[in-house]
């Protein structure tokens, strides 16, 4: 009942936010990045709020209680990574888009490489990031069932029709607003969840000395964290600001160049203090299984659900809701950018119609993937970022090489794209390399050695 | 692409894989502490 209420008030504050966000709206500009006109404080909301998903609290915080810190480097490897790469092209992409009035990904990428590459990227982000989405919803869902007594059915509804209403009434600014008010949810929870905990487990007993019972989990590499795996997990994360279409796309979305700075740096703070909190939790309940205070779990990802369990039903409610939340936040930002995708660079449209008319199919093709749950999908969504790095020639090519055409860009794509699919279907890691390197090694490779080829061949 | 500083960054998110060995909080705390380095170093000195 008490999170039935909860949760009721979440979906009008939600939906008033939306409704209100929709005002103003005329052109596609306006629909899918926000007319150019957000701040740089929210910008940095919604890209934090995009990227978090509810991988954060129920993936991250397992994953520490089972491999310890090595799951807080990988993380932060994404982080620098991001900051590295945001605060170098984030200024750069926010003034190409705006000198040549793009609105998609594909739009930066048609210019330089023609109009038939963009279709091709439009394919392939969406074959990489429904089989994700489904995944937030399943993972929600499940949460919401053992929680509060709605079966999972309706929690896969519930969350299907909130990504598709405040996406379709308010495009990016409905998206971006409500993703901030549940970005600071998400956050404030965090640090509530963080401190409950050290109330709870370790009242008259202190953390940093009883932490070295967890041994090798608090050092790399260890039995989990082997340099290989490593790798072929931060290799597809390193570059995810870049190949990742739901937050290049938000590159766009600034006021000005000073918003971008803004977003840029309030995003890192964002991102260093969730992960600090989120892998300090899953530590924290490792030690408390230590200590005999938390049960020793063996499926990682039921480590949050357990802990939901365990905490007062007020917090444990407003946890949870903060968990669907950030799988919200997720899911109508990647359901709005491939809408936009899908709509402009594929079937060439101009009307904001048939971008809403695709976020309601894309949703329910997300809903259908949901409620099958086939076992594949797991793997896929898992497969999503390795996937998406056949576009980092691309984009890098933009900024850097003269070389390639749209024969190179056509060719990078499906041969990084293939590659990525054979290794996951063979499930093999040739000569000991992680597919992740593959994908990038061969998308690199195509693309030099047809862009040379192409260019000798433009020239004759 | 300022490739020095890439390398430098990702030298010194490895450096827990080579040199931290203590059954302690000092690997959480070093990569919590080369993050923060680092996005002070772009808020401060980059723009």
């Amino acid at each position: 009942m008490l999170y039935i209420l909860a949760f009721i008030v979440y979906a009008i504050i939600g939906t008033a936010i939306a409704i209100y966000a929709r005002k103003g709206i005329r052109t596609q500009e306006d629909y899918y990045i926000g007319g150019r006109r957000v701040s740089g404080a929210i910008s940095a909301l919604t890209y934090a709020a995009t990227t978090y998903s509810a991988f954060m609290m129920v993936g991250l915080v397992g994953l520490s209680y089972a491999s310890g810190v090595g799951a807080f480097g990988f993380e932060l490897f994404y982080l620098v990574g991001t900051l590295l790469l945001l605060s170098y092209y984030a200024p750069r992409i926010w003034k190409l888009g705006k000198d040549g009035g793009y609105i998609t990904p594909g739009d930066m990428i048609s210019e330089r490489y023609g109009a038939m590459v963009p279709k091709i990227m439009a394919i392939i982000v969406s074959i990489a990031l429904i089989p994700y989405i489904s995944v937030q919803l399943i993972g929600v869902a499940l949460i919401i069932e053992k929680n509060s007594g709605i079966s999972f059915m309706n929690g896969i509804f519930l969350a299907a029709i909130l990504i598709a209403f405040w996406a379709f009434l308010g495009g990016l600014r409905g998206v971006a607003w409500t993703d901030a008010v549940q970005g600071i949810f998400m956050l404030v929870l965090a640090v509530s969840a963080v401190i409950w905990v050290n109330t709870f487990g370790f009242s008259g007993i202190s953390f940093t000395q009883e932490v070295p019972k967890l041994g090798e989990l608090l050092t790399v590499p260890n039995r989990i964290w082997t340099p290989l795996r490593f790798i072929s997990l931060t290799v597809p994360w390193f570059f995810f600001a870049l190949t990742n279409p739901q937050v290049f796309q938000r590159l766009y979305i600034p006021e000005s160049e000073h918003a971008v700075k803004r977003m840029v740096i309030l995003f890192g703070t964002f991102g260093l203090i969730y992960t600090i909190l989120v892998t300090f939790l899953g530590l924290e309940l490792r030690v408390m299984t230590e200590l005999g205070s938390f049960p020793l779990i063996k499926d990682r990802d039921a480590v949050t659900p357990t802990l939901l369990g365990m905490m007062p039903p007020s917090l444990g409610v407003l946890l949870s809701l903060s968990i669907f939340a950030a799988a919200i936040t997720t899911a109508n930002s990647i359901v709005l950018t491939l809408a936009s995708m899908i709509s402009r660079d594929l079937f060439g449209s101009e009307r904001i119609f048939t971008g809403k008319m695709l976020i309601v199919l894309l949703t329910i093709a997300i809903t259908i993937f949901a409620l099958q749950r086939p076992g594949y999908i797991v793997e896929l969504s898992v497969l999503s970022s390795t996937l998406l790095l056949c576009q980092l020639p691309l984009i890098l090519g933009v900024f850097h090489w003269k070389v390639g055409g749209k024969i190179t860009a056509s060719l990078t794509l499906i041969s990084g794209f293939s590659t990525a699919l054979a290794l996951f279907y063979m499930k093999s890691n040739p000569l000991g390399i992680p597919a992740s390197v593959w994908v990038f090694a061969v998308s690199f490779f195509v693309f030099f050695i047809v862009g040379y080829s192409e260019k000798r061949y433009v020239r004759s | 692409m300022k490739l020095l500083e890439g390398l430098v960054v990702i030298l010194a998110m490895i450096v827990p894989f080579v040199l931290i060995k203590s059954h302690d909080m000092l690997t959480y705390v070093y990569w919590c502490c080369v993050a923060s380095i680092y996005l002070i170093y772009i808020a401060l000195s980059r723009w």
